[in-house]
């Protein structure tokens, strides 16, 4: 029997092999701890490259979709504060795909103060942003997220969000 | 000794580049490149200042070709980060020019706040390979020649613009979408 946090663990590199079959690539990403499990899934599968800002990630996405690749941006939800002129400006009126994993501080279970304004304003903004969103609820199948989410950020050409609940690959307040 | 305009020096860039990857920051270089020559191998980025450098290397890294980025000053330092981006990427061929008319002249020409700032030095402290600080249009055009038949690591290029410029050509063409897919079918046919 494994214990939940190897369970959950698992989720995370799951997920990272789903995302990389699915035809998604290169990664950028600034850490956040939420998604630490699938940062080093992504680094071990695929090489992850750190931006040491996240707006300038999806710069770099941008540029990796203008390539012709199918880029994935990780960041902790705060980060998409600073990317909010990046996405309003540059991906979304250019239609530029990339799909963005997103954490969600300051969202149950996480209750620290500093993230709870975030929290709520996460999927409202990526909503207002034009930006399709799905959340990894804890019933999903990595494999049917990835492939799904490939299919709207390849064919269309389109931007899209993954939310990721702090909990989901193990993360405790 | 020939003075430079953001004009002649974006006209410097053209005649020195033919199919790599140029990309374009907001404001009036997107605009004067436009009215100059537009072709499949320019981005014009008319939003996000400050985000051209970070776009041009996510297109050198995922494309491994020498790609050009005309940046401004007051976009440069508005978001530093590209340099540290560019600079943590061994071999990757990237080509940063940077031109600097101390204003920002889209906006009402305010001055930038750089008197003590050195530009070059932040390039190589982030880990550019070369950098030129020049303000004369033959050695900007030899420089910038010389960085795209051998680069095979971040160069910058700090052209120091010492006129001001004719009147600039009117807003890009906001078919945004087709623009993007223009630049990526190009880079697409290169392979």
């Amino acid at each position: 029997m494994i214990s939940v946090t190897e369970r959950v663990a698992t989720t995370a590199e799951m997920l990272g092999t789903e995302l990389v079959g699915a035809g998604f690539g290169g990664f950028y990403g600034t850490p956040c701890g939420i998604l630490s499990p699938l940062y080093l899934a992504l680094q071990d599968r695929a090489g992850l490259m750190t931006v040491t800002r996240e707006d300038n990630a999806v710069g770099l996405a941008a540029g990796a979709a203008l390539a012709g690749r199918c880029p994935v941006v990780l960041m902790q939800n705060s980060g998409l504060g600073q990317c909010v002129n990046a996405l309003a400006s540059l991906v979304s009126p250019y239609r530029i795909p990339m799909l963005l994993v997103v954490s969600l501080r300051g969202v149950h279970p996480d209750p620290t103060p500093e993230n709870t304004v975030m929290g709520r304003l996460t999927a409202p903004l990526l909503r207002d942003l034009g930006i399709h969103t799905a959340v990894l609820t804890p019933e999903a199948d990595p494999a049917v997220t990835a492939r799904e989410l490939y299919e709207v950020v390849r064919d269309p050409g389109r931007p899209a969000a993954l939310l990721i609940p702090p909990d989901a690959f193990g993360w405790r307040p | 000794m020939a003075a430079v305009n953001k004009t002649s020096a974006i006209a410097t860039v053209i005649a020195a580049t033919d199919r790599e990857p140029v990309i374009f920051t907001t404001g009036y270089a997107c605009r004067i490149a436009a009215g100059l020559h537009d072709r499949p191998n320019h981005f014009y980025m008319t939003g996000s200042m400050g985000l051209a450098s970070s776009i041009a290397v996510g297109v050198a890294l995922e494309a491994r070709r020498r790609t050009v980025v005309v940046d401004g000053d007051g976009a440069l330092l508005m978001n530093p980060v590209g340099l540290i981006a560019a600079g943590s990427v061994p071999g990757l061929p990237l080509v940063h020019v940077v031109l600097d008319d101390g204003c920002y002249a889209s906006t009402g020409g305010q001055a930038v706040p750089s008197h003590h700032v050195d530009l070059c030095a932040w390039a190589r402290a982030a880990g550019y390979a070369r950098t030129v600080d020049t303000s004369c249009p033959e050695q900007f055009a030899d420089k910038l020649r010389a960085a795209l038949a051998d680069a095979d690591a971040p160069v910058f290029i700090r052209a120091a613009l010492t006129e001001p410029d004719a009147p600039v050509p009117g807003r890009i063409d906001p078919e945004l979408p087709e623009h993007a897919r223009r630049f990526r079918d190009h880079l697409a046919r290169l392979g």
